[in-house]
């Protein structure tokens, strides 16, 4: 067990016996020794089933919207990408900064490949830190998009359409997503001829386009999407793209900071550039 | 991606004008008898902001070979800042077109105003010469419709 491990239960237990918080979601062990899985704490005595360790990967912050409309604080623990999360809930009118209590966990040891390129390894925002925090580091986000503009349209075209070809329309990328978070998808409208519900490569070409334009301008750049795809789609490969662009056109932009920038999308100037047109 | 084309194609475009400029500059153009190519089909919208980027891949989906959005000139804008979002979105938009293998030509956006009609046409016209240059479009398309 590790220091930070230690002081997360205690901190845990504290706030539970002091009823700063109805529960606190962490993570816990599972059968497997290099999973972990949400957990809910609402019980003091409970707190030595949460873990920190290099497989807490899971994002925490969409499971504080179940509780949109209670009242009360919960508990979260926020690792770089969670706060980010919350962030981007709190900016997009979905939760209450008040309603929550942020344990900061500064993050540096996961070994999935989006955390190579993470720029914000301590939480943004938090309400008690646990542990130091550790260096922030340089990274080069959009060096696979470099790569894949690089390639002709036909072999972009066709190396999209292999990935989506496999693509089960599961919507596990929009279930864990911070930035999907409206009330009714629009994947989900019966009647509506928004996206067909046959499983070929056109539709789920619809589905993935439709997705990263969706989320583009306020993706945190947690890499869930890619994590919880069951088919292996790069899915954050094209909603760096758009950030990429986004970046290009208006400056350096990232989503999810307590900045108060607006999404770019949600907003316009009059000088923008039309040599598209 | 090659595409045995059949003697006689002539593509689809398909034209989002806005109710208040370029639709009008479409009638204009109509009722000064300027002749321009058949193959664009005009849907009227209220304001250009009104074209939803999902509408474009649905187009190509659904078998237009390029599709085109109009709308008022920046400023002048029925409904005082529709066109600004348009301009923003279509730019991300068609960035991420031509990511995804989409050739740049076969999206297009325009400011055309009520008295260009002059302008719809050329474009119309420049815009359906490119498009049958690049011959029928096979991607995004549901098998049915090919």
């Amino acid at each position: 067990m590790n220091d930070i491990e230690t002081k997360l239960r205690e901190t845990v237990k504290r706030l539970l016996a002091d009823h700063t918080v109805r529960y606190v979601i962490g993570w816990e062990a599972t059968r497997f020794e290099d999973k972990t899985r949400p957990a809910f704490i609402s019980d003091s005595a409970d707190t030595d089933r949460l873990v920190w360790n290099k497989y807490c990967v899971s994002s925490l912050a969409k499971y504080a919207l179940d509780e949109q409309h209670s009242e009360g604080k919960i508990g979260i623990c926020v690792r770089g990408c969670d706060s980010r999360a919350v962030c981007r809930l709190i900016e997009d009118k979905q939760l209450l900064r008040e309603n929550l209590y942020l344990i900061g966990l500064p993050c540096d040891d996961k070994e999935m490949n989006i955390c190579d390129t993470c720029t914000h390894r301590n939480p943004v925002i938090y309400d008690e830190l646990v542990g130091e925090p550790v260096l922030e580091r340089q990274a080069d986000r959009f060096a696979m998009v470099g790569l894949m503009e690089a390639m002709s349209a036909d072999e972009r075209y066709s190396f999209w359409e292999s990935n989506y070809s496999k693509c089960i329309r599961c919507y596990a990328c929009r279930n864990i997503c911070p930035a999907c978070n409206c009330r009714a998808c629009y994947a989900d409208q019966e009647r509506v001829g928004w996206q067909g519900k046959q499983m070929n490569t056109a539709q789920n070409q619809i589905y993935g386009l439709t997705r990263t334009y969706h989320v583009g301008d306020r993706c945190i750049e947690c890499g869930e999407c890619e994590r919880v795809c069951p088919m292996m789609i790069p899915v954050m490969l094209q909603t760096r793209k758009m950030l990429k662009d986004i970046n290009e056109m208006f400056g350096d932009y990232e989503c999810g900071l307590p900045d108060g920038r607006a999404p770019v999308l949600g907003e316009y100037t009059l000088g923008d550039a039309d040599d598209f047109m | 991606m090659s595409v045995n084309i059949k003697e006689g194609w002539e593509p689809k475009i398909l034209a989002f004008c806005c109710n208040w400029c370029t639709y009008t500059g479409a009638d204009l153009a109509g009722l000064n008898r300027m002749k321009y190519p058949e193959n664009v089909r005009v849907a009227r919208v209220p304001c250009s902001s009104r074209v939803n980027p999902q509408f474009v891949i649905r187009a190509f989906q659904k078998g237009c070979d390029g599709v085109l959005v109009c709308g008022c000139h920046p400023g002048d804008c029925h409904y005082v800042t529709g066109n600004y979002f348009t301009r923003r979105r279509f730019m991300l938009m068609k960035k991420l077109l031509e990511y995804n293998g989409i050739d740049p030509n076969r999206f297009q956006a325009r400011w055309i105003s009520g008295s260009e009609a002059a302008k719809f046409r050329d474009t119309v016209t420049r815009v359906s010469e490119q498009i049958k240059e690049l011959g029928p479009n096979v991607k995004f398309r549901e098998g049915r419709w090919s």
